[in-house]
């Protein structure tokens, strides 16, 4: 059974849809992403979660208990931790007295206040700062000092709003395992939003992809690179070649079409499963760059071989990023850094089937 | 670092050397002189702080400080709440009412107060007409009611620095506290309010100074033992006596002094916590709240019973300039245009001097404004901060000091007080930071690279600031430019040390006018006229900046 039930969830701001009635369920002890690009209602709906925005419609329900349908239960009563995208650490107050800001509201006895406080300071690694001010800290400890006190009260829920993206790349990269691992560790039920695709993909349980307001595709990090719902997923995770085109032809028993693209006239293409375009229909026949095939010399595969030329190459160290150009049609291609083209290079190109999707 | 620079940053110290450095020190120079003799010692200063009634005056100003602080603070922080954070309607307008006083002459206040708040004023008779009071009730005669005439002529600065704290506190803050189990109150308590501290005390510091500056409110209302008052009535008055004087000019020393401290001690602690800058990116429009029905109501009570106040200024000093003799009645009764024939065609001298006066101000302070920011914003002079740190001192300092030193100071030596041009020499030496300011915060808000694309394109520095800076930074120096006007428009207690037969200005004409006594009607109707001057002056710049908020503080607090 689901820890997390939203269903329905309706949110406008000012008349423009904000979240367009979503179901979502989070398992317990789950981390799960909401990802997306900007505005695509993703910190909306963890603020929904949160109760600091209230929604028109639909319910949210946490460990069986109803947020919304049996009147607003706020904030504080809804046994939730949250780590702000700017931290949100009171700059005028101390480490130790952010951190206990919350447990000295439920009137816990002072020893059992001090004990939680170095529990969680030891647990995100900044024992020996309780008396620090916030602008003593570093932008990575002040992110911790947050993690703390969204910890500390034993939250059921732990909701965390782009917490890595005001920090430097090299110590975001640190602490997407690190609050990975502090996560499985308390074993805690959390949402995580980003927009950052690697990011969620390095920590999440699971993903789930929204966009203008619905969440298109939930999967893990394979599922959704290598399975992706529609052409937002597919372009928002990693790059791909989308292919404007027209199926011609369904093979049957087979999850397989023929499409007609702008360089080919039959295309052997693998039917996504979340796709239920038939023929006639307009689509986009996608292959990610490192699925494409290139060589010098005419491969032996006999379908979807089709000879182009190279151009605009750009060595990257581990990988080499090149465009090949068929008719009209530029095909992007990562390869192997050990291969050697040139550009102005003829080569052959092969789409392998299984890695051609049909996308819409 | 170019010898232009270096050669403009001389001139401008030589200009504040000879306004600003001489005169003051000479002040302080003239407070060790020993009457009787030629001596210099620091006798004056003992028997002032050994003087019971020194003293008195001292800690009386310094209570009256403290009260008005105090009050400012406890009808400022809902005002300012409301203002920043409550979505209503209406709110724009009832905003611009309540700080209107900003922009209002300090003794208008006094004046309309008497007549509506006083003994037999409009108050008093209504309530004995409708029999709820026997006697009348002594509303402003008296520490409260000069608790109260400063108290609603500083509460903008209050407000106005309050809520710019309010807006500028990121959402995030409280919605943490929120998140962790405060209620709203105890949200506000710990966390609004404290983040709140530092712009608050920018405010604070200037309405805490008042006190020590005005001296002609306490003494329109009968009470001179304040350090401000007594310094002039010892200066003013009794000029013949020289021991009075000096004894009148310790008592601006004093003042000064403690001014100054205050201001660096506040701007220090604002300086060692400022807490914007902590957190990074996300929304910067502040929380907007919308108000329960209950609380809407009392929103627009409260804010309506400070506009009610604040509007009774012009309204009654209107009704008064159109009338004749209204005393012992509620409203006037005998309806005249006498006062405004009075003025405009016996005395438009004084509307002549007041335009004058501060017109010419104005243009020195151009001319050594833009300067002076460019200096300190775009240039590695060195003592650029030194440069800075004077002119905002100037802040700091109660009119007072810098009338009585500029008569002081050029008078044998330096023989300008015989020339009218004094008069804007010393508003423009008073305001100076007003329009640095603006000056300073809009060349902040240019971008450099603007700057440097045109010298790459070939023009010279000159040419380039004519062509690209002063077009860019012109809607903000246009609002410095109109605050400054208003600001030299409505100066009285350094013109009031200065002027000779001729160089009457329209605050002194409104001065001399109730000083004279009976006279009220002519001083009411002077008063009136400034008021419409400053609010046509008001509108002006609210069409240039797009905002009667903004216009009446500048784009530095936004």
């Amino acid at each position: 059974m689901a820890f997390i039930e939203i269903k329905g969830l309706f949110k406008t701001f000012d008349k423009v849809t904000a979240i367009n009635r979503i179901d979502l369920e989070i398992k317990k002890g789950e981390l799960l992403t909401l990802l997306g690009p900007s505005g695509c209602g993703k910190t909306t709906t963890l603020r929904c979660i949160a109760g600091l925005e209230k929604p028109e419609d639909g319910d949210i329900v946490i460990d069986g208990q109803s947020m919304l349908a049996e009147g607003f239960v706020p904030p504080a009563k809804r046994g939730i931790g949250m780590v702000f995208q700017n931290y949100a650490v009171w700059p005028h107050m101390k480490v130790f007295t952010n951190i206990v800001y919350g447990l000295k509201l439920q009137k816990l006895p002072k020893r059992e206040i001090q004990e939680s406080a170095a529990r969680v300071l030891e647990l995100v690694g900044l024992s020996g700062l309780e008396n620090r001010y916030p602008s003593q800290l570093s932008g990575g400890q002040q992110q911790r000092v947050a993690l703390a006190r969204a910890l500390v009260r034993n939250p059921k829920v732990l909701l965390l709003d782009e917490p890595l993206s005001n920090l430097d790349a090299k110590l975001r990269e640190e602490l997407r395992f690190e609050i990975k691992d502090l996560v499985r560790r308390m074993n805690i039920t959390s949402v995580y939003v980003t927009h950052d695709q690697g990011e969620a993909m390095v920590i999440s349980d699971r993903i789930a992809v929204m966009d203008s307001g619905n969440v298109v595709q939930i999967g893990n990090a394979r599922d959704i690179y290598e399975k992706p719902a529609n052409r937002f997923v597919a372009d928002f995770i990693g790059a791909m070649n989308f292919m404007a085109g027209e199926i011609v032809e369904k093979v049957p028993d087979k999850p397989n079409a023929y499409v007609r693209t702008e360089f080919a006239d039959k295309l052997l293409c693998r039917m996504s499963e979340h796709s239920k375009a038939t023929v006639k229909d307009e689509i986009y026949a996608s292959i990610r760059p490192e699925d494409v095939e290139v060589t010098a010399d005419r491969p032996q595969a006999d379908e979807n071989c089709f000879k182009g030329t190279i151009s605009n190459m750009a060595y990257l160290g581990n990988l080499l990023f090149f465009f090949v150009k068929l008719k009209n049609s530029m095909i992007r291609v990562q390869a192997s850094h050990q291969v050697s083209f040139e550009e102005g290079q003829e080569v052959y190109l092969h789409l392998n089937p299984e890695k051609s999707m049909i996308l819409s | 670092m170019s010898r232009g620079n270096l050669f403009l940053a001389g001139l401008l110290w030589i200009v504040i050397a000879i306004l600003v450095i001489y005169p003051l020190s000479f002040l302080v120079i003239e407070s060790f002189k020993i009457s009787g003799s030629d001596n210099f010692g620091i006798s004056n200063y003992i028997e002032f702080f050994k003087d019971a009634y020194y003293l008195k005056t001292f800690a009386n100003t310094l209570a009256l400080s403290a009260a008005v602080l105090i009050t400012t603070t406890i009808f400022g922080v809902p005002l300012a709440y409301i203002l920043a954070r409550y979505r209503q309607r209406g709110k724009t307008i009832l905003t611009a009412l309540t700080l209107l006083p900003i922009v209002l002459p300090a003794f208008a206040g006094v004046f309309a107060f008497i007549i509506f708040f006083g003994k037999y004023g409009t108050l008093n008779l209504v309530l004995m007409e409708i029999g709820l009071i026997e006697k009348p009730v002594n509303f402003i005669y008296g520490f409260h009611g000069l608790v109260f005439i400063q108290s609603l002529h500083m509460l903008p600065f209050i407000v106005l620095s309050l809520s710019a704290g309010f807006t500028n506190i990121d959402p995030s803050f409280e919605e943490a506290a929120e998140v962790e189990g405060a209620s709203g109150f105890w949200r506000f308590i710990t966390v609004s309010l404290p983040l709140c501290a530092p712009t608050y005390l920018a405010g604070g510091v200037i309405v805490f100074l008042w006190p020590f500056t005005d001296w002609l409110t306490p003494l329109i209302l009968g009470q001179v033992d304040f350090l401000p008052s007594v310094a002039y009535i010892n200066i003013a008055y009794h000029f013949t006596d020289l021991h009075r004087k000096y004894m009148g000019i310790v008592a601006v020393v004093v003042s000064s002094v403690v001014c100054i401290f205050l201001f660096l001690l506040a701007r220090r602690w604002v300086e060692k916590r400022k807490y914007t800058g902590l957190s990074k990116g996300t929304t910067s429009e502040g929380r907007i709240i919308e108000p329960g029905p209950v609380m809407k109501i009392w929103a627009y009570i409260y804010m309506i019973f400070i506009a009610v106040l604040v509007l009774l200024i012009p309204i009654v000093l209107g009704l008064s300039s159109f009338s004749r003799r209204w005393v012992f009645e509620p409203l006037p009764t005998y309806w005249t245009l006498d006062n405004y024939r009075v003025i405009l065609t016996e005395t438009p001298l004084l509307i002549k001097n007041s335009f004058l006066f501060s017109g010419v101000a104005l243009a020195f302070g151009v001319i050594f404004g833009l300067p002076a920011a460019y200096i300190i914003v775009r240039t590695k002079v060195p003592g650029k901060n030194a440069l800075d740190f004077i002119i905002t001192l100037m802040l700091a300092f109660p009119g007072m000091a810098v009338g009585v030193s500029y008569l002081l100071a050029f008078w044998e030596n330096i023989p300008l007080a015989t020339h009218w041009i004094i008069m804007p020499l010393a508003l423009f030496a008073r305001r100076l930071p007003y329009f640095l300011r603006m000056a300073h915060s809009s060349y902040l808000q240019l971008d450099i690279s603007l700057e440097e694309a045109s010298e790459v394109s070939g023009a010279g520095k000159i040419r380039t600031f004519m062509s690209i800076s002063l077009p860019l930074l012109l809607k903000g120096v246009l609002v410095g430019v109109v605050m400054f006007f208003i600001m030299a428009f409505q100066e009285i207690s350094t013109a009031i040390f200065l002027y000779r037969g001729g160089w009457e200005t329209m605050p002194i004409g409104i001065y001399l006018n109730w000083h004279r006594g009976m006279e009220f009607g002519i001083a009411a109707a002077m008063a009136f006229l400034m008021i419409v001057i400053t609010f046509v002056l008001l509108l002006i710049i609210s069409r240039v900046s797009g905002n009667v908020l903004r216009a009446a503080w500048g784009s530095d607090n936004k």
